[in-house]
């Protein structure tokens, strides 16, 4: 017999355990059951379900500039390397040889001719092929290099500089994928024609808590923030007064979308929670003229976005960040700045220090939203604990198409946004998909 | 052959990397790796590794060495010894000398760099 290639296999069905979350997820009535931060057969479901066939972050296209540059991270928890290859084209490949599994490539980032897996040696090229391997007489006729290259992420796609990929073979465009949170998310990576840039690395940091609270809140909550940053909020206040009540006390739009989406903001004419430096260069006529008073008035001077499943950002504070699943009880937040290519050095270290000392890993509100996700974590195992639903009621109804933000939005004060993300997670959770065989 | 054989402009070869000359032009019996070290001087060394198909030229040049971009085994730019495994042979080296920018290779000779 032909030793070949892994279709030999078959992995019996009976290994994959799926389970109808329905009962688990009230998106219409604002319930949710706890057992989605804390079951274990539930997160590897979610892996297989929710990550594997939706398009997820992986880096920004100014991290690549010379065919070899590579940056690695995960989808979900499967190691990839993201690299431009030698026809300057963004490609995405799995980070485990083909031969024994290990990484082949071990660093965050950097530039390279090839990834060579550090265990035997199997050496592969930029186009994911296996180019080397160390005692090659030692195999049969039939092994043929060709059919062990690099599993590769079949579909790669960028917005706007934020590149994303998918392991879905067919997958619904990007684009299309985004609907209506493309013209939120404009306003942070479209103020002109030049784009965004990278300022410094990529900070990382573990927090203990479940992926989604942090993709929820990023989503949904801005009704934790007079609560959890009271202390910031007070510390950015004028010198012996607190916050304004007015800006206490601001409305604003939710955005709720049905891919999962969600974003939210303050309204107001003057709307703005930037640094000083970034403000006075900012034009904002320019900026109204490009975008619009609606976003300008909105999502581009204030508020918190996520886009379905773990990519959040904070326009203002130029936080772009993924949140890694590493277990039901476990993330790795990786988190970037960028900034407007068309700052001046200045600006962009203002940029910089602003989100650094706001949203940095020891940033002023980061601690507390920090702190809150572990605290929710850290009780959930409880069995009485565990058995109580949570509430996702505010807002109920209040779900319509306002006429100046596009597709169906609520108010700032909402879990709008948390219900549709969680009924979104609720149906990927009850599809089989592409990689699970029909009537498993 | 006292001229030696011109086979670049020293800008073509940019620092810490390698371009690999054809045997056709340079009459040897392998390519040859032309290495720019960081402190930019210019070095030539057979260009297959003695350990598997892989050319040094696609290498990383540095401080004296050039390291197979496949396995990493590490050669002297002077004399072409080799510094460790997984390579166990050292390579030939050739000299090379640059006059008013241009590089010229004296094939099979000892090696000395530019």
């Amino acid at each position: 017999m032909k030793p070949t290639t892994t279709t030999a296999l078959k992995r019996p069905p009976e290994m994959t355990r799926s389970t109808d979350v329905s009962g688990l997820v009230d998106a219409e009535g604002g319930l949710l059951d706890r057992a989605v931060f804390t079951d274990l057969e539930l997160y590897r479901q979610e892996l297989r379900r929710v990550f594997a066939p939706s398009w997820l972050f992986l880096a920004h296209t100014d991290q690549f500039r010379k065919p070899g540059d590579f940056f690695t991270t995960y989808m979900g928890e499967d190691p990839v390397i993201v690299t431009l290859d030698k026809d300057r084209r963004i490609r995405a490949y799995l980070n485990s040889c083909r031969h024994r599994g290990a990484r082949v490539c071990r660093a965050d980032y950097g530039s390279t001719r090839n990834f060579t897996c550090t265990y035997h040696g199997w050496s592969y090229d930029l186009a994911g092929s296996l180019v080397s391997v160390p005692n090659r007489a030692g195999y049969p006729e039939s092994f043929d290099t060709a059919d062990w290259g690099l599993a590769e992420v079949p579909h790669v796609e960028t917005y706007h500089g934020l590149i994303f990929g998918t392991w879905n073979p067919e997958p619904v465009a990007l684009r299309e994928s985004l609907g209506d949170m493309a013209w939120y998310m404009d306003a942070m990576l479209d103020h002109d024609d030049a784009g965004t840039v990278v300022v410094g690395g990529v900070h990382k940091w573990v927090l203990e808590g479940n992926w989604k609270l942090a993709a929820e809140q990023f989503a949904t909550d801005w009704y934790h923030v007079n609560m959890s940053h009271a202390s910031a909020l007070m510390l950015l206040a004028p010198p012996g007064k607190g916050p304004k009540d007015e800006i206490v006390h601001r409305t604003g739009r939710q955005y709720a979308g049905p891919n999962g989406h969600g974003a939210g903001f303050p309204v107001h004419p003057r709307n703005r929670f930037d640094a000083e430096t970034v403000h006075k260069w900012t034009d904002y006529d320019a900026l109204r003229a490009r975008l619009g008073d609606a976003r300008v008035e909105g999502p581009l001077t204030n508020g918190h976005a996520t886009v379905f499943p773990n990519f959040s950002y904070l326009p203002v504070n130029g936080s772009i960040r993924v949140w890694h699943p590493k277990g039901p009880d476990r993330m790795e937040v990786w988190a970037w700045t960028i900034v407007d290519a068309a700052m001046p050095p200045e600006v962009r270290e203002a940029q910089r220090l602003y989100n650094l000392r706001t949203f940095g890993p020891s940033g002023i509100f980061e601690q507390d939203d920090g702190e809150n996700w572990s605290e929710v974590q850290a009780v959930a195992h409880g069995v009485i604990t565990n058995s109580i639903p949570l509430n996702y009621q505010m807002g109920l109804g209040s779900e319509r198409e306002d006429g100046r933000y596009p597709g169906t939005t609520s108010e700032l004060y909402s879990d709008a946004a948390g219900r549709s993300f969680y009924a979104h997670w609720r149906t990927l959770m009850n599809t089989p998909a592409w990689h699970e065989e029909v009537g498993r | 052959m006292s001229e030696g054989i011109r086979v670049a402009r020293l800008e073509e070869i940019p620092e810490g990397e390698g371009i690999a000359i054809d045997k056709a032009v340079t009459g040897t019996a392998d390519n040859v790796a032309l290495l720019r070290d960081t402190d930019g001087s210019v070095w030539a060394l057979d260009d297959t590794c003695t350990h598997e198909d892989a050319s040094l030229a696609d290498g990383f040049v540095e401080d004296g060495y050039v390291e197979c971009p496949l396995h990493a085994s590490r050669f002297c730019l002077k004399n072409g010894e080799v510094q460790g495994l997984p390579a166990t042979r050292g390579t030939c080296a050739h000299r090379v000398e640059v006059r008013d920018g241009e590089v010229y290779l004296y094939p099979n000779t000892s090696g000395g760099g530019a």
